[in-house]
């Protein structure tokens, strides 16, 4: 839907636009997954890389603010073209922030924290895994502005917030029964709501995606080439 | 650069009329704002950079004069090689005749006098032995309001190559108007129809004819001045796109009144003032970040 304007200069501008936030989003991903595991194998190593990594992530979001600056400028979008290129952004907002979210979960293996207990780790365990296909749907969802997809990576995060619920629900029950590990519990908490919000940001993504799709579909004309329309038929 | 191209800068910063277009007493003394306080300055000094790595004109303290009126003062830029260099500013502000003093267009108009220096690719287009016609033929343009030939579309293309000889014979002529249809996106509509008025086709088919007949003679640079304002959006685009296309063998100048179709089409930006060349730079920073304040007024539609 991104191509198809008489300008090609323009076709290649909005496309170039997409890849890299498509980019951006499969290197955060990888920030998620390996965040996830730094904290369950409690590995060191793998927490400073996405600490490092989280470098990276911060310059494709400068980069592709001044790319989208200059998009607005030169070609002045409009219409699903407009709602397309201002949904990047807030995506790529999104993505800013989930590599946030990685780095805060990274950063607990590297500092003074402990490891946690072996239900704690189970229960990281899963929702990252849920938080890492919830974001790479969302992402797919945005790499085909596919509205449809969207809406299933709405209704899933809801799976995850309960899953969240749950493991909070556990570890504070673990935390009453031993207060004396107070502090790894707490340390968790954060953990799981770090991955908790990276659900949210997944599905606040899904909703700009939609934002992009919604109004086209509705169009009279959607679907219908232009030499073949004529008006009674547009209308009907 | 030759000797007397020196001397007739010396000339002009002195001249008792190098400072006739502002308007006396008052505007010095109050200074309201930034912007007007900086076109005061006698010497005004273009922001950015003005030259290019790879040049193939080099204009050098270029000044037009229309009779009394000091139209362009002391203006210096270069136009590099595949690039698309667009000259906007409000009416009045010199970028047409600066344009037209590429390719010597001003010699025409009684009381036009142009000092300074314009070097084409190593020779200042002002010397004796400039042949205009030939300057012409190097330095094509396209005007606002297209204007085919009252002829057919074919002998609208083949009349340059004609008179400049570049054809031996009927075959190579056919051959330079196909070419320079296609390249103009032209032929597929006229292929069938290359005997009808040239006049017959649309604006911005007419527009399209006029483009290949300027690159029909095999030109290096194109000037556009305003080839689209008499065109519809969809013929706007059309062209736009066809001038991203030849800027890969041309380059091309635009002056446009829509600094939206400066953003679209252009590598560079030139923004006049009152005569004065007052910022140039890629388009893609003067859109977005202008340094001087008459730019940013101007494309944020806060002027005057």
């Amino acid at each position: 839907m991104i191509e198809g304007h008489t300008s090609r200069a323009f076709d290649g501008a909005l496309a170039a636009l997409h890849m890299r936030v498509i980019e951006m989003g499969g290197l955060v991903v990888d920030q998620v997954r390996e965040a996830a595991v730094a904290y369950t194998e409690w590995d060191s190593k793998c927490a400073e890389r996405v600490v490092e990594r989280e470098r990276t992530v911060n310059a494709y979001d400068r980069s592709i603010d001044a790319e989208q600056l200059t998009l607005i400028a030169r070609r002045q979008p409009m219409a699903n073209d407009l709602r397309a290129v201002i949904a990047m952004s807030k995506a790529v907002g999104e993505l800013e922030r989930v590599g946030d979210e990685s780095k805060k979960i990274a950063r607990t293996v590297i500092g003074r924290g402990s490891r946690p207990g072996s239900a704690t780790t189970r229960d990281a365990r899963h929702l990252g895994r849920l938080a890492v296909s919830l974001l790479r749907l969302a992402l797919d969802a945005l790499d085909r502005i596919d509205p449809a997809l969207a809406t299933e990576v709405i209704a899933r995060d809801k799976e995850l917030d309960a899953e969240y619920a749950a493991g909070m629900r556990r570890l504070l029950t673990r935390a009453m029964e031993d207060p004396r590990h107070f502090d790894v519990t707490l340390e968790a908490a954060f953990v799981l709501k770090s991955l908790e919000r990276i659900g949210d940001h997944a599905r606040n993504l899904a909703r700009h995606v939609q934002s992009i799709g919604r109004d086209a579909s509705t169009f009279p004309a959607a679907g219908l080439s232009t030499s073949s329309v004529t008006p009674q038929e547009s209308h009907s | 650069m030759s000797s007397t191209t020196v001397e007739q800068k010396r000339d002009t910063a002195t001249s008792p009329d190098a400072g006739l277009n502002l308007k006396p007493s008052g505007r010095r003394a109050t200074a309201g704002s930034d912007a007007e306080s900086l076109t005061l300055k006698g010497d005004m000094q273009t922001v950015g950079t003005v030259t290019v790595e790879n040049p193939l004109f080099q204009c050098k303290d270029v000044n037009v004069y229309y009779g009394e009126k000091h139209a362009i003062k002391r203006v210096s830029i270069d136009i590099g090689r595949g690039e698309v260099l667009a000259m906007i500013g409000p009416s009045g502000c010199g970028k047409s005749t600066f344009l037209r003093c590429l390719n010597r267009m001003n010699d025409t108009i009684p009381g036009a006098r142009v000092t300074g220096s314009i070097v084409l690719d190593g020779q200042d287009i002002h010397d004796k032995r400039q042949d205009v016609v030939q300057l012409r033929a190097r330095v094509g343009m396209v005007f606002q309001k297209p204007n085919p030939f009252p002829k057919s579309i074919y002998e609208n293309v083949a009349y340059g190559p004609r008179i400049h000889g570049l054809a031996a014979d009927r075959i190579e002529l056919d051959e330079i108007v196909h070419t320079s249809l296609r390249r103009a996106g032209l032929w597929e509509e006229v292929k069938d129809r290359l005997n009808q008025p040239g006049t017959s086709l649309s604006g911005g088919q007419q527009q399209r004819l006029c483009i290949a007949r300027t690159i029909a003679v095999n030109p290096e640079v194109i000037l556009m001045d305003e080839p689209c304002s008499a065109l519809d959006p969809i013929a706007t685009a059309k062209i736009e796109d066809l001038i991203d296309e030849l800027r890969a063998t041309y380059a091309i100048v635009i002056v446009t009144h829509s600094m939206q179709q400066a953003a679209r089409v252009s590598q560079r930006t030139a923004y006049f003032h009152l005569g004065d060349l007052i910022e140039v730079g890629e388009t893609d920073r003067i859109f977005t970040n202008p340094r001087h304040k008459l730019t940013e007024d101007y494309i944020t539609g806060r002027f005057g």
